[in-house]
């Protein structure tokens, strides 16, 4: 019964995600008819009578907001995201751009919540055991400042410290790890550093709150009483049980983190998913813009999904008390 | 008022004093003797900080840095205020109205608040800015007040699920306490309920949010404004970041102001903010 008990309440978090992700992009794909002018003039503007009914017809804009809309869903769920449309009259599949920039963004992304991770994991721990000593406080307060520091901030910090003062890592560009794996990491250290410091000071307070709950627990003061050593106490028998913040914390940031790419991404002309939205803004390409963040969206919902279902398993004390 | 003062910590006290230099530098900025921030000083373009007639130097343009930053403080501050005010009063009428009453009306504003907060705040108030401030005519861009309205319309949407769901989230909390109850079943009329009960109730914790939410929105036109949909041509801090992001590798001294002070500006609303939660010991509060 326990099982079937889980598997509804999966099968329940799957069913919410799904009416979000139809609403949001309903909603993203009734905000272009907002336009304060419309789809028809920039999409076939100066085009004569005949081939604006047929280009027209091409886009599906003759069609009513909603039987586009659906229509847009089943070719965004076969993964066809849509035209762009040049002056001209010529079309490029929008799939193509987000073939080559969605990877690129994720790599962004997925360097960013490593370092995250694999800083404020010993720094949470170590805050939490030298609580309220000096130590303790100097990095607290510290990284209070820093997330409160916009990353775009850092980022231009950054860039002029190390790319241009000391000229130690180039301050801008791209370089892809099958072109030349030391320059792609040199490329990506201020990027993924700009990023990277407003998460690790979340991340840190976060753990840190957490492992000094778990530390007035008293199986930690039976195993003191054992004689094991604190290292030991520390990661073997504390961390488990007080990383199920993180872990949520770890999910609910990838949204602030997606806005975060797309900024650090136009700073340092990283050929991203953020620049191609930048690129659609300024040549109104506006199918193409829905696409990008029906994806952005889809992709936030699905990460909040699977973490709330993954905390489920790890700690059900959360699912019986989500239900309540 | 003095009393609150007094009660902060150092840090808490630097920051809201910080606060107020700006909001008072926001409401006489025009008054005071600056360079105007428009016009460039051609004989002087991107001279060091101390320069005669510039004490913060000017941009590679020769626009002068102090009146620029000083008079950006105005429609940062505007942005901010309105969209976290505006918001936050739809938000949470919203919010405690939807859970009060409950039943099915609830359900459709808590899918709602799920569905628009399901995308990333900074792409939702970039894909409003960018498709309500399209000009009608690609060679005539939109005019910068016009852009700072939808600025402000775009991120007012925004804040208003945020805020709506602490709102509905404190309400819940509340709505089922002995007080109410009591003075539902003395018949007292919902609406005396809500402003009297619940409302006051409530408030301490939107309070607090909203602080947070000020510093998010000074970071979002900032964001906005490096993604080239920002107050583009105006005075903004988001401006003036988003004119010198081009220029830092030879002039890092113009891009060292308005970045510090809007990130000192976001310290300490986040500061603030979180004095005032902790003082309540909120946890939901989180944005």
């Amino acid at each position: 019964m326990k099982r079937l008990g889980a598997l509804g309440s999966v099968l329940r978090q799957l069913g919410q995600a799904v009416v979000v992700v139809i609403g949001s992009t309903l909603f993203l794909s009734l905000l272009l008819r907002l336009l304060p002018v419309g789809l028809a003039e920039i999409y076939a503007g100066g085009f004569d009578e005949a081939s604006r009914a047929a280009r027209l017809k091409e886009l599906r804009l003759d069609k009513d907001p909603v039987t586009f809309y659906l229509l847009w869903l089943r070719d965004f769920v076969a993964g066809d995201f849509g035209p762009i449309v040049s002056p001209g009259g010529g079309t490029t599949p929008v799939a193509d751009k987000v073939g080559s920039a969605l990877p690129i963004s994720l790599q962004l992304m997925f360097y960013v919540q490593v370092v995250a991770l694999v800083v404020s994991v010993p720094l949470g721990i170590y805050t939490a055991y030298r609580s309220g000593k000096r130590s303790d406080k100097a990095i607290s307060y510290g990284l209070f400042t820093a997330s409160s520091i916009p990353n775009f901030v850092f980022g231009l910090l950054l860039a002029v410290f190390f790319g241009v003062t000391l000229a130690w890592l180039p301050p801008l560009g791209y370089v892809s790890p099958g072109e030349n794996l030391v320059e792609h990491f040199r490329t990506m250290i201020l990027p993924v550093a700009s990023l990277a410091i407003p998460l690790i000071a979340t991340y840190t307070r976060l753990l840190r709150a957490d492992v000094i709950a778990t530390l007035r627990e008293d199986y930690v003061t039976m195993a003191v009483s054992k004689g094991l050593s604190n290292k030991r106490i520390l990661f073997s028998h504390v961390l488990r049980p007080s990383s199920v913040t993180l872990f949520t914390s770890f999910a609910l940031n990838m949204g602030a983190l997606m806005g975060g790419t797309l900024v650090i991404e136009q700073l340092f002309t990283i050929p991203g998913l953020g620049s191609e939205i930048g690129i659609a803004i300024f040549s109104r390409q506006f199918f193409a813009l829905q696409s990008y963040v029906a994806i952005l969206a889809v992709g936030f919902v699905l990460f909040n999904t699977l973490a709330d279902i993954a905390v489920g398993f790890v700690d059900p004390r959360t699912r019986e008390r989500r239900r309540a | 008022m003095r009393s609150a003062f007094r009660r902060m910590d150092l840090f808490t006290k630097v920051c809201s004093t910080w606060l107020a230099i700006i909001a008072i530098l926001a409401v006489v900025g025009p008054f005071l003797p600056l360079p105007d921030p428009r016009e460039a000083d051609f004989a002087a373009p991107g001279v060091k900080p101390f320069s005669p007639g510039h004490l913060l130097g000017t941009d590679s343009n020769g626009y002068d840095l102090l009146s620029n930053v000083v008079n950006g403080t105005r429609v940062s501050l505007m942005i901010s205020l309105v969209s976290v005010l505006v918001g936050g009063l739809i938000g949470s009428s919203i919010g405690i109205i939807s859970a009060y009453v409950r039943g099915r009306f609830d359900g459709i504003v808590s899918t709602l608040f799920n569905i628009i907060l399901s995308i990333p705040n900074l792409v939702l108030g970039l894909s409003l800015v960018a498709v309500l401030a399209t000009s009608p005519d690609p060679s005539i861009p939109v005019s910068s007040n016009r852009r700072i309205f939808v600025i402000m319309l775009s991120l007012t949407f925004v804040i208003i699920p945020i805020l709506g769901r602490i709102a509905r989230g404190a309400t819940l909390a509340w709505v089922n306490r002995e007080f109410v109850v009591a003075a539902r079943s003395m018949g007292m009329r919902d609406k005396d309920i809500i402003f009297k009960h619940i409302v006051p109730n409530v408030l301490p914790a939107i309070y607090s949010v909203g602080f947070l939410a000020i510093g998010v929105v000074i970071v979002a036109e900032g964001s906005l404004s490096l993604l080239g949909v920002g107050v583009v041509d105006g005075v903004s801090w988001g401006a003036m970041i988003a004119r010198v992001a081009g220029e830092f590798t030879y002039l890092p001294h113009s891009m060292y102001v308005p970045v510090t002070v809007l990130a000192l500006s976001v310290i300490a609303c986040n500061q603030v903010g979180d004095h005032l939660r902790s003082r309540l010991d909120l946890r939901e509060g989180k944005i």
